[in-house]
Parts: structure tokens; C-alpha cells; sequence
């Protein structure tokens, strides 16, 4: 435990987006556009590398096979996405990196943290590297801050549990970070309790919390999912601000590939708890080699006018974490799913240069002209893409 | 709660987890709402063993003695006095024989004999008959009212809320165990059914509270706001889409009630304020024999054992069927 | 939040006024006031009959007979009852002593129902979660009389037999060493070898204790002695120094609460002689300077960077050690008490609040008050225990699985520091509410226990108004009843709004 406090923040990047103007949230936002374009590249310094990690979980029915298996290296000022549906396993990988998980969860595989294991750690030594140098922001501002506290009890608080410093530098360092994440009148605002601030003003608080000892790496748990459209986009531009303030990298947790498109340098996908997909983020985005992120592709409503550019959704739900398929998890929802597939799950394959796929067609899909045209209303009529003037409900 | 699960497409039986219960379950088995409670409940050990002593009791005293006309398989009665044998001690031998003991008997007065050679037996049975009834008045006439003024007072709000609710402050300021005295004093020598009734009478604003809390939040949810939109009556509104969903608090409190009343009724009784003679209730035995516990402990005793059998029992399948409605607070677990 | 409060005094001010109508009509119907009368002689029938209509203004309808007695109540004045006594002069004899037993029951019902309901959330599932909760579901559904009736039978003429010639058996130490080993050992959460260890030495330190406690004659002539003072001192300031902020022995608030034990061990010895029968307003100026010289020891070891746990430390410390200092103050004149003419060796009472005519030092009739009080509280104790520790429990697991609770320990934060600020701080809330609506069952509660124990308190009055159709003695227990309910009430809000700063802001 350090004795002295970290205040040697670069204090420039705040500076025009805060303070004199009269400051309203949308005002701000013509200031700082701040693009993945902007931000520091990353280093080849590895900070945090997961290696074949399970997390199961007892209950009544059988053990929960949350995350099966999952491997990534996240490299220093990097941004990871993790794209996955609820249930894919990309929280509670990220809990478990925190160590948050319930008791009762059954951990295998390895984390470690600049070659510390996390896993075989001691509890108190886990606690330090929380929050201190491993941060993280959740999803859901409205019920992650305490309502009985003030704001500033609460930022410094986090600077306390790991600095010895007097209350009142904490509540100083509190103020420079709510400066830093766009909150005006960071002092009055300080003595305020989470009930006086909106949704997005919450989410900077939270940003604020994550950084506060400028921590190396900072999980963002769905940090957006919960927010108004309007703000998501102010507060993803925010995280990329403080990032490079303070030198993290980010893991960017989210069932959003519009999200990730504008935030990540590399793309992991995740469903039934594996990864399935990772590679560079323009990779996954215009070569996917797996159909599930062609079909998350294809879910996203596409603004630029195509004249064909319908939705094309994915049908039928998850896999049942307790009962799974005996062959790929994807397979009863995939329209290229054949017998091989409902045989045996494929493993992570390198189908290009920093890219690997988990699929036994991913040739298929580097064939074909729109990858999201597999999955189509009728299946009848699957590829190749077309105008399509059935309604929806077809499927 | 409302999750009535229709046929799932592509051959898969379950809905998606949300990402709460990604940490436990991820997903639920399609079940009907009933079924669920009934398994949850049947999984809540406490409960299935107050299940089983409460129906023994329950069997116990309304088989043994007979109920009004019905005749019962004892062949003593509570109200034949004879001769005390041997001090009236009891007869009941629970010790088994392998222990070296006389094996389970039964003997001729299990309970034992009172001081006018009663079977103590037919006398607690006899007791135990007026004890549950009356719980089960109160229990019932409280849940009722209680349901009721709950409801209103959380659908309309304004005027209507303003009146019920400062009535069930009133009637929150009076201590139940005082309100019920005062009420019991005059009640109690017009027979027990008027007595539990009357308790009834005062001992609903628990129930109005709970209701009251529920109903306030679900009338802002959507299918109580599309109710509204398309015209339809409060009255309807209120019994037919509030109440249904208000269903597993009611029954919990219900039973809830009975424990309590049973409780009350006898606490009164000892105070000589409830049940009167010729009429006897659990309460008013362990008021009659208290002086008599130094020398014959088995008075005191076995009235005692019931009360607490009974409320026991009735807390347990309570506390069972608040888990099995609202297993929020079993979600995590560590 | 002053509007807030006067708006709710407001209210609370119609809706007891309010019930003391519904009150007094019931209690005018309770009974016949005129029953009694009516079986007299022919010739001191009628005598009889007109003065109690007289007295009670029978002649007039029930509503007039409200107003005359709000009017006069309002004054001050609550009457006569129905045989020409002075009401007032009644309440004022029977108030203390049902206060006094409402006070200690309720205090030690929320201490104790709080932190067992605390740790049995935090222990979700242990042994000891489902004893706990096995014991309170028992404790629930006991009939409040019987335990009473019981307690008194045995429980008093039990413990004076054996105070008579207080030795243990084997037996019964073997018992006690074990619950006591179990208990501790139930309490800890560690693995299973600490706790095994901790278990095999707590029975054996407590077995040879007991041992030698039974064998000195010391339950005859108890008391701790300075040596005994001292050792327990310090380990309450090493306790409350790791509750407040972790177990580190040089730290300063470790410090601050060792000086504060310390500093009471010497003044235990240097002020013994003022204490050897002291009053009430002595000891109360006595705990005024021990909280003054502790904050200042927090101030000055604390620093800047600890104060706000060394003052904590050092308070609470410093009040334990004088807790310890009276509990041995009375203990030891516990002989002189057992031997006075009055008592004759049978110190644990069953009738009444108090013996009367007893004279003795300030800690005699502490003694005094303790004995009668001991198994009466007891009851009323266990029997409200269990509505504090289900309700606390529930409410502490339903925070421990809430976002905010996550986010402090995303924080770094200390398990300590995650339940005590976070966990705890909310939990508390609603049992705020609890309490004000638990009162009205303790005051239930209470006149049953005052019954079954024979004391002439509150529960008299409420009785024999009830049983004389009398209104008066009622509508006096209820001003003072359904006043507290009120009282408390408000309180509970107040401390809501208080507790929760979404209603104080808004």
C-alpha cells in the first residue's frame, strides 16, 4: 500500500469541457469529441492474461456452466470488447476477474495480473489490487451508488481503502475527478447524495470512482446499457478521455456491437460461455468468420440508406448453461448449422492474421458477399441478400 | 411473477435468463406460476414438517372427542368427571422399550386426569377445538377486512387512501393485545364465534399495510395502466388484475394471522378475558392450572405444548409459503 | 425536514385523538360498571347505584361523557375511578415500575435481536444461521403467560435453592463450557481447524473456570476484582478497535482505546471510595467526564488521519470499562444484599417490581431492582427477541445482494468496512419502522408479564377498568400506552428521514 496519494493526474484534458460555460450535458458534447482515432495506441506491455478460464455455478438443477473455457490477453491503453448476449458468460468472467463472484462458484483456468495470479491470491490481496489498480464501472448507475451517502463520501472513500491520506485529500482528489469526468460545480456537487444527480451524471460518478487511483485496468460492465441513447455516446467518449488521463486500458463488457464499434481495438464474442470469435475489431466487423456475429451484425438497424437494409435477427433463444448441446452451442439457432455441428463443438481456429473463429463453416461465411444475408426471414430463401417484402413475423 | 411460459420455438423448453439470475439458475424450466410455488414450497423443510405437525394436530382434535354432533373414536369426554386414579397422572408412556421403558402407550387418561377427575385428554382436545376456531375466525374475518381496505386505499389514491389509512393509523395507536381486551371483554361471554369475529375486527392493519404496499406498486405497472386505458372499472381492475397478483402476500398473512390469533386468543383467556366458561380454550386451562404446575405439572404442560404446536407449526407452512411466493431473498447462494 | 416534522406531529395529533374516542367508547361498554351495585342489599342498593352514576356520570350519553373527560384531560386532570379514586395519583405510583420493565426489555431486545439477526445474514445457511433461526421461530410461537408462569415456578425458586449453596456438578459445567465453546466457535468466521481450536479452548479455559469459581465459593461472594477489570478492559479496547478499524496493534485508534482502558483501570482504584454508595446524578456526571476524556484521548492519538475512528475506539471502550466497573460494584455487594433481613437468601423475586421497605446502598437496590426485574424482562424478552432478529436478518440479506453493496467491494473496500458503512447503514432502515411498531406489542406484552409476575404497575389499571366497566383507569393507561406508540412513531420517522436522504431532501 502506497503512502502517497496519486495526484499527479494529467490535469489538461479537462480543461474547455467543464468549468466557465453554462454546462448542459448536450453543450458539452460538441467539445470534446473524443474518437478511439484520438486515444493513445496501445503497448505490447501485458497487463491482464486470462487463460482457459470455467466459472460454474451449484444450484438445485445441476452446475451452471457460466463461462467454459475462455482465453484473451489484454495489453496496456488497449480497449477489449466483449460482446455477448445476457447469459453469455461475459459478466461473470468479469466478476471473477474482480474476485466478486459468489462463494459458491467453482473457478478454474488462470488470471493473472502482470504475472501475479489472481485466482491463487490471498482475499486481502486481492482486496488491494480492487479499485486500486483493477477498476470497475457497472451497469446500472441507479442502484450501483449508495443512497445513503454523499457522492464525495463515496469517491473518497475508494481513494481511502487503499492510500493513507487525510479525508480532506481525498475529498480533493473526489473533486478533481468529478472536474475531470464533466460534472459542474464538482465541489457543491460533492456534498450531493446519488439521488440528486441523473442517470448519466451517475455513470460519470462511477467513471470518476473507476479512476480515482488511477487503476491499469478498468472493467466496463455494460456501462451504457442502462443510460439514455442521448448520454450513451457522451459517456463512451468520457471513458475514453479518462483512459488515456490515466494511462488504462479497458475491458468494454456490452451486448451492443454498435458500441464496440467506435470504442475497441480488438473484439472478443462470446455465447454459452465460450469465446467465439476475436480478432481485431474491423475484422469482426467486416469479415466476421462466425455466424453469430454475422447474426449480431445483422441485428444492428443500419441508419445509411441501403435500400435493402432490413433487419435480420437471430432466432430462438440461448442454450440452457445446465443441459448444453452436446455439439456447438450456436448450431440449433444457425442457419448454416449441418450434421458435424451437432456433433462436435470446434474450437478457436486462426482464419486470418490476428483473427480466430470457433465454427466448422467459417469458409462459408469468407465466401460469401454479406454474411448477414444467412440469416434471413424465410429460410427458404437465405442467401444471397435480397429485397425481402414478407413482413417479420414470417419466421 | 406473471411468467406463464407459451411453447418456446426451435425445440428449446427454456425462456432466457436475465442477468439476474445469470448468477444462479441462467434459466427456468417452463412451469406453470402454481407450480413453482408448490415445488419451492415443498423444497422448504420447516415448512413440510409444520405441514405434517399441524395436520396431526389438526386430525387429532377434531377426530378424537367428536365435533358438536359428530362422535369422535376417544370414549371419554370433556365434560365427565370420576374418580382421580392414581393422583391423575398421565398415562401416555413415550419411552421406548428398547430404552428399557414401557413402549408407546396409550394407557386410560394419556394426559392425565384434573383435580374433578376429568380426561385431561378430552379437556385438551376439547380446548384445542375452541383455540383453532377461533384462530381461524380471526385469521380469516382480519385477512378479509384487512385485504380489502388495503386495496382501496392503494388503487384510489387522494380522499379515499387519506380516510383508510388514517383509520388504520388509529387503529395502529391502540396495542392489539389492549384493543383485544376491551373488545373480548365485552365479546367473549357471547360464545366464540362472536369472540372471533371480534378480533378479526381489530387485528387487520398488518394485512391492510402489506396489501396496501403491494397494490401501490403494481398499479403503476403497465397491465394495470393498459387496464385503465381501454375503460375498465376500478372495481374490476381491483379484483380481477390487483388481487390475483397480491394473492401469495394474502395467503402468507393469513397464516401469519391464524399464528398470532392463536396466540392472542389464548393470552386473553389467561387474562379471563376471552373464552368463557362452561366453554374452555387452550389459553383458559393454563389459567385454571398454574397454581396447580408444582404439584401437577401435566396441567400446565400440555395445554402449553399445543399452543405452541400450533403456532409453531402455523409460522413454519407460513414462512414456506413466503419463500415459495418470493424467493428474491434466496437468490444468492454463498 | 422541520415541516416534515411539524406536518407529522400534526397528524399524529388528530389520530390520537382519534383513538382515545374509539378508546373510551369500548372501555365505557366493556362492562356494566353497575354489576356489583345491583347484587347489594335492597337497602344499600340504590345508595350505591346513584353515587356511581353520580361519580361516572352514567346518567349522561357516552359522547358527552368523552368530552367531559378531554376537556378535564386536557387540564390535566384524568379523574376518579369508580370507587372515588384519584386517577392521576394511581398512574403515578404504577408508571415507574412499568417503565422500567418496558425499557429493559426493549433495549435488550434490539441489541440482542439486531446483532443476532446481523450475523445470521451474514452467515447465510451456517449452523448457526439455522439454529438462530430455528430458536427464533420457537421463540415466536411461544405463548408470553406460559413462559412466564414457567420462568416463575422454576426458573426464580430454582436459581434461589441454588444460590443457597452455589457450587456447580461436573455435570452441569461440562454443559456450560460446551455451549459457551460452541457459541464462540459458532461466531467466528474462519475454516473449520480455527474453529475446531477455537471451540476445544474456550470449553476448557471456561470448564476450568467454572471449576474454580464453584470450588472458592465465589457465586456466594461474586465480584471481579481489579485484576479481572483490568484483563476484560483490554480486551473490550482491543474489540471495539477491530470492529471500528481492523485489528493492528500499533495503530493509533488502537492506541487511543488502550489509553482509554487503561486510564478507567487506574480511576477504578483511585476513585474507589466514590463510589461506595453513590447516586444516580454522581455516576451520570461520572460517564459525562469518561466520554470527555476518551473523545479528547481518539482526538489526540487519532490525529488528522484516524480521528474518525479513535474517538469511536476510545468512547466506547472507556464506557465499557465503567459498564465493568458498576457490574462489579454490584456484584459485590451482592452478599451483603443476598444476607439483608428482607431478602433472607431468595434474591430472584416473582411478585412485584421492587421489595418493599428495602433499604440499602445505591448498588442494594440496584440489586434489588435487578432481581425483580430479571425474570419478568426475561420473558418479555425472548418472546420479542425473534421478530428483531428474522426481521434484521431479512433486511440485512436483501442489502447484501444490492448493486451499491458490489460497487464497495468493486472499491477495495474492507468486508469490515463493506458491512459496517454500507451493508449495515442501509439495513437499518426499515427496522427503524419495526421498532415504533413493535412497541405496541411490547406494551401488550408487558401488562400480560405484570399479571403472571403480580406487580402493581399500568397493567392494574387496564385490568380493573376493564373488569369495572370503568373508563377512566383505561383512558389513563391509554394516554400514556398510545402516546408512546405515537411518540414513537414519530421518532421512527423522523429517524427514517433521518437514515435515508431521499426522504430528508425531499
Amino acid at each position: 500500500m502506497s503512502i502517497n496519494p496519486p495526484l499527479n493526474t494529467s490535469g489538461t484534458l479537462n480543461t474547455g469541457s467543464t468549468a466557465a460555460e453554462p454546462v448542459t450535458e448536450a453543450a458539452e458534447e460538441v467539445h470534446t469529441a473524443y474518437t478511439l482515432a484520438d486515444a493513445k495506441p496501445p503497448l505490447d506491455e501485458e497487463l491482464l492474461k486470462v487463460e482457459n478460464l470455467t466459472v460454474e455455478f451449484p444450484t438445485d438443477d445441476g452446475a451452471v456452466k457460466a463461462v467454459r473455457g475462455v482465453s484473451y490477453t489484454l495489453h496496456a491503453r488497449e480497449v477489449l470488447g466483449i460482446v455477448g448476449e445476457s447469459g453469455s458468460g461475459k459478466s461473470v468472467s468479469s466478476m471473477a476477474l474482480m474476485g466478486l463472484l459468489p462463494k459458491s462458484a467453482r473457478i478454474s483456468g488462470s488470471i493473472t495480473y502482470r504475472g501475479q495470479d489472481l485466482l491463487s491470491m490471498r482475499p486481502a490481496q486481492q482486496r488491494a489490487l480492487r479499485g486500486e489498480k483493477i477498476a470497475m464501472i457497472f451497469q446500472d448507475p441507479m442502484t450501483s451508488l449508495n443512497p445513503v451517502h454523499s457522492v464525495g463520501d463515496q469517491l473518497a472513500e475508494a481513494v481511502l481503502a487503499h492510500h493513507l491520506v487525510p479525508r480532506k485529500q481525498a475529498l480533493g482528489r473526489a473533486k478533481e475527478m468529478l472536474d475531470m469526468v464533466g460534472i459542474p460545480q464538482a465541489d457543491k456537487r460533492l456534498r450531493a447524495y446519488p439521488h440528486e444527480f441523473s442517470g448519466g451524471m451517475r455513470q460519470r460518478v462511477m467513471i470518476a470512482m473507476a479512476i480515482i487511483n488511477n487503476p491499469d485496468v478498468i472493467i466496463a460492465d455494460e456501462p451504457t446499457t442502462a443510460l439514455d441513447v442521448t448520454v450513451q455516446a457522451q459517456i463512451l467518449e468520457k471513458l475514453l478521455e479518462v483512459k488515456d488521463a490515466v494511462n488504462a486500458a479497458i475491458l468494454m463488457i456490452t451486448h451492443d456491437l454498435g458500441v464496440i464499434a467506435g470504442m475497441a481495438h480488438k473484439t472478443l464474442v462470446m455465447y454459452a460461455g465460450k469465446s467465439v470469435e476475436v480478432g481485431d475489431t474491423d475484422h469482426i466487423f467486416y469479415e466476421p468468420r462466425m455466424p453469430y456475429t454475422a447474426g449480431l451484425l445483422g441485428s444492428i438497424p443500419s441508419l445509411e440508406g441501403e435500400t435493402d437494409s432490413r433487419l435480420r435477427p437471430i432466432t430462438g433463444t440461448p442454450p440452457s448453461l445446465i443441459h448444453l448441446p452436446r455439439g456447438c452451442p450456436f448450431s440449433p439457432r444457425c442457419p448454416l448449422a449441418t450434421d458435424v455441428c451437432e456433433e462436435s463443438e470446434p474450437d478457436l481456429a486462426g482464419v486470418g492474421e490476428g483473427h480466430w473463429a470457433a465454427c466448422h463453416h467459417s469458409d462459408k461465411l469468407a465466401e460469401a458477399e454479406d454474411p448477414t444475408a444467412f440469416f434471413r426471414a424465410d429460410p427458404e430463401t437465405a442467401p444471397p441478400a435480397g429485397a425481402g417484402t414478407e413482413s417479420e413475423e414470417g419466421r | 411473477m406473471m411468467r406463464k411460459n407459451k411453447a418456446q420455438p426451435a425445440g428449446t423448453t427454456q425462456t432466457p435468463g436475465t442477468a439476474a439470475d445469470a448468477a444462479q439458475g441462467m434459466d427456468v424450466v417452463a412451469r406453470t406460476q402454481f407450480q413453482l410455488v408448490v415445488r419451492r414450497f415443498f423444497r422448504h423443510k420447516g415448512a413440510l414438517v409444520g405441514m405434517v405437525l399441524f395436520g396431526l394436530i389438526l386430525g387429532l382434535a377434531s377426530t378424537s372427542i367428536g365435533w358438536g354432533p359428530i362422535p369422535g373414536w376417544w370414549d371419554k369426554n370433556p365434560v365427565s368427571t370420576g374418580a382421580v386414579v392414581e393422583g391423575g397422572r398421565p398415562t401416555l408412556g413415550l419411552w421406548p422399550s428398547f430404552l428399557g421403558g414401557g413402549g408407546l402407550s396409550w394407557g386410560e387418561h394419556p394426559f392425565g386426569q384434573d383435580d374433578i377427575g376429568r380426561d385431561y385428554f378430552a379437556v385438551v382436545m376439547r380446548g384445542t377445538q375452541v383455540s383453532l376456531t377461533v384462530a381461524f375466525l380471526v385469521g380469516i374475518v382480519a385477512t378479509v377486512i384487512g385485504t380489502v381496505i388495503g386495496a382501496v386505499a392503494g388503487y384510489f389514491r387522494g380522499w379515499t387512501e387519506a380516510v383508510l389509512m388514517r383509520l388504520t393509523d388509529v387503529m395502529i395507536t391502540i396495542p392489539v393485545l389492549v384493543f383485544a381486551a376491551v373488545v373480548a371483554a365485552m365479546a367473549g361471554r357471547k360464545g366464540i364465534v362472536f369472540l372471533g369475529i371480534m378480533l378479526g375486527l381489530v387485528t387487520w392493519t398488518q394485512t391492510a399495510r402489506l396489501v396496501r404496499g403491494e397494490v401501490l406498486s403494481l398499479r403503476e405497472k403497465e397491465f394495470v395502466e393498459a387496464a385503465r386505458s381501454v375503460g375498465t372499472s376500478a372495481k374490476r381492475i381491483i379484483f380481477r388484475h390487483l388481487l390475483p397478483n397480491v394473492v401469495g402476500i394474502i395467503i402468507v398473512s393469513v397464516t401469519l394471522a391464524i399464528a398470532a390469533a392463536v396466540l392472542l386468543e389464548s393470552a386473553l383467556s389467561f387474562l379471563g378475558l376471552g373464552v368463557q366458561p362452561p366453554d374452555t380454550s387452550l389459553g383458559r386451562l393454563i389459567t385454571d392450572y398454574q397454581t396447580a404446575m408444582m404439584t401437577r405439572a401435566w396441567l400446565f404442560y400440555w395445554p402449553g405444548v399445543f399452543i405452541i404446536g400450533i403456532a409453531l407449526s402455523v409460522n413454519f407452512i407460513g414462512d414456506g409459503l413466503r419463500d415459495a411466493f418470493d424467493p428474491r431473498q434466496n437468490r444468492v447462494r454463498d | 425536514m422541520l415541516v416534515f416534522i411539524a406536518r407529522r406531529l400534526f397528524v399524529s395529533l388528530w389520530v390520537f385523538l382519534a383513538a382515545t374516542a374509539v378508546m373510551f367508547v369500548l372501555a365505557a361498554n366493556a362492562n356494566d360498571p353497575l354489576e356489583e351495585a345491583r347484587q347489594l342489599p335492597d337497602n344499600e342498593r340504590d345508595a350505591a347505584m346513584a353515587t356511581i352514576t353520580e361519580r361516572m356520570n352514567l346518567d349522561k350519553p357516552v359522547l358527552i361523557r368523552y368530552l367531559l373527560w378531554l376537556t378535564s384531560a386536557i387540564t390535566g386532570d384524568l379523574g376518579v375511578n369508580r370507587q372515588g379514586q384519584d386517577v392521576n395519583t394511581m398512574l403515578g405510583t404504577a408508571f415507574p415500575a412499568t417503565i422500567q420493565l418496558l425499557t429493559a426489555a426493549t433495549i435488550l431486545a434490539i441489541v440482542f435481536g439486531i446483532s443476532i439477526g446481523v450475523i445470521s445474514a451474514l452467515r447465510q445457511y451456517s449452523g448457526l444461521d439455522q439454529t438462530v433461526t430455528f430458536i427464533a421461530f420457537v421463540c415466536f410461537s411461544l405463548p408470553l403467560f406460559w413462559v412466564g408462569t414457567l420462568l416463575k415456578q422454576y426458573g426464580a425458586i430454582e436459581i434461589n435453592n441454588w444460590l443457597a449453596d452455589p457450587t456447580l456438578s461436573a455435570m452441569v459445567i461440562a454443559i456450560l463450557s460446551i455451549v459457551v465453546g460452541l457459541s464462540c466457535s459458532a461466531l467466528l468466521i474462519t475454516d473449520r481447524r480455527t474453529r475446531w481450536t477455537t471451540f476445544a479452548v474456550t470449553t476448557v479455559v471456561m470448564a476450568i473456570l467454572l471449576t474454580v469459581l464453584s470450588a472458592t465459593g465465589w457465586f456466594a461472594e461474586p465480584g471481579l476484582g481489579i485484576f479481572v477489570i483490568a484483563l476484560t478492559s483490554i480486551a473490550g479496547a482491543v474489540a471495539f478497535t477491530t470492529l471500528v478499524s481492523g485489528l493492528e496493534w500499533k495503530s493509533p485508534p488502537m492506541r487511543a482505546a488502550l489509553s482509554a482502558a487503561a486510564i478507567g483501570i487506574v480511576c477504578a482504584v483511585v476513585l474507589a471510595p466514590l463510589l461506595d454508595d453513590p447516586n444516580i446524578a454522581t455516576l451520570l456526571v461520572l460517564t459525562l467526564i469518561t466520554v470527555a476524556v476518551c473523545a479528547g484521548l481518539g482526538w489526540f492519538f487519532g490525529g488528522e488521519l484516524y480521528r474518525r475512528q479513535a474517538i469511536p475506539a476510545a468512547v466506547f471502550t472507556g464506557l465499557f470499562t465503567a459498564g465493568v466497573i458498576f457490574t462489579d460494584r454490584v456484584m459485590q455487594s451482592f452478599a451483603d444484599y443476598s444476607a439483608h433481613s428482607r431478602i433472607r437468601g431468595r434474591p430472584i423475586s416473582t411478585i412485584g417490581p421492587s421489595t418493599p421497605n428495602f433499604e440499602g446502598t445505591f448498588w442494594e437496590h440496584t440489586l434489588d431492582s435487578a432481581g425483580h426485574l430479571l425474570l419478568p424482562t426475561l420473558a418479555l424478552v425472548l418472546v420479542s427477541l425473534a421478530g428483531y432478529t428474522r426481521y434484521t436478518r431479512a433486511s440485512m440479506l436483501e442489502v447484501m445482494n444490492q448493486d451499491y453493496v458490489r460497487t464497495a467491494r468493486a472499491k477495495g473496500l474492507t468486508e469490515r468496512a463493506v458491512i459496517t458503512r454500507h451493508a449495515l447503514r442501509n439495513g437499518m432502515i426499515p427496522i427503524t419502522t419495526l421498532t415504533a411498531y413493535d412497541i405496541g406489542t411490547l406494551i401488550g406484552g408487558a401488562v400480560v408479564t405484570e399479571r403472571v409476575f403480580g406487580w402493581k404497575a399500568m397493567g392494574v389499571l387496564l385490568f380493573d377498568g376493564i373488569e369495572q366497566g370503568d373508563p377512566m383507569p383505561i383512558m389513563a393507561f391509554f394516554l400514556v400506552a398510545g402516546g408512546a406508540i405515537v411518540i414513537f412513531n414519530m421518532i421512527a420517522d423522523i429517524a427514517y428521514a433521518f437514515l435515508d436522504p431521499r426522504i430528508r431532501l425531499s
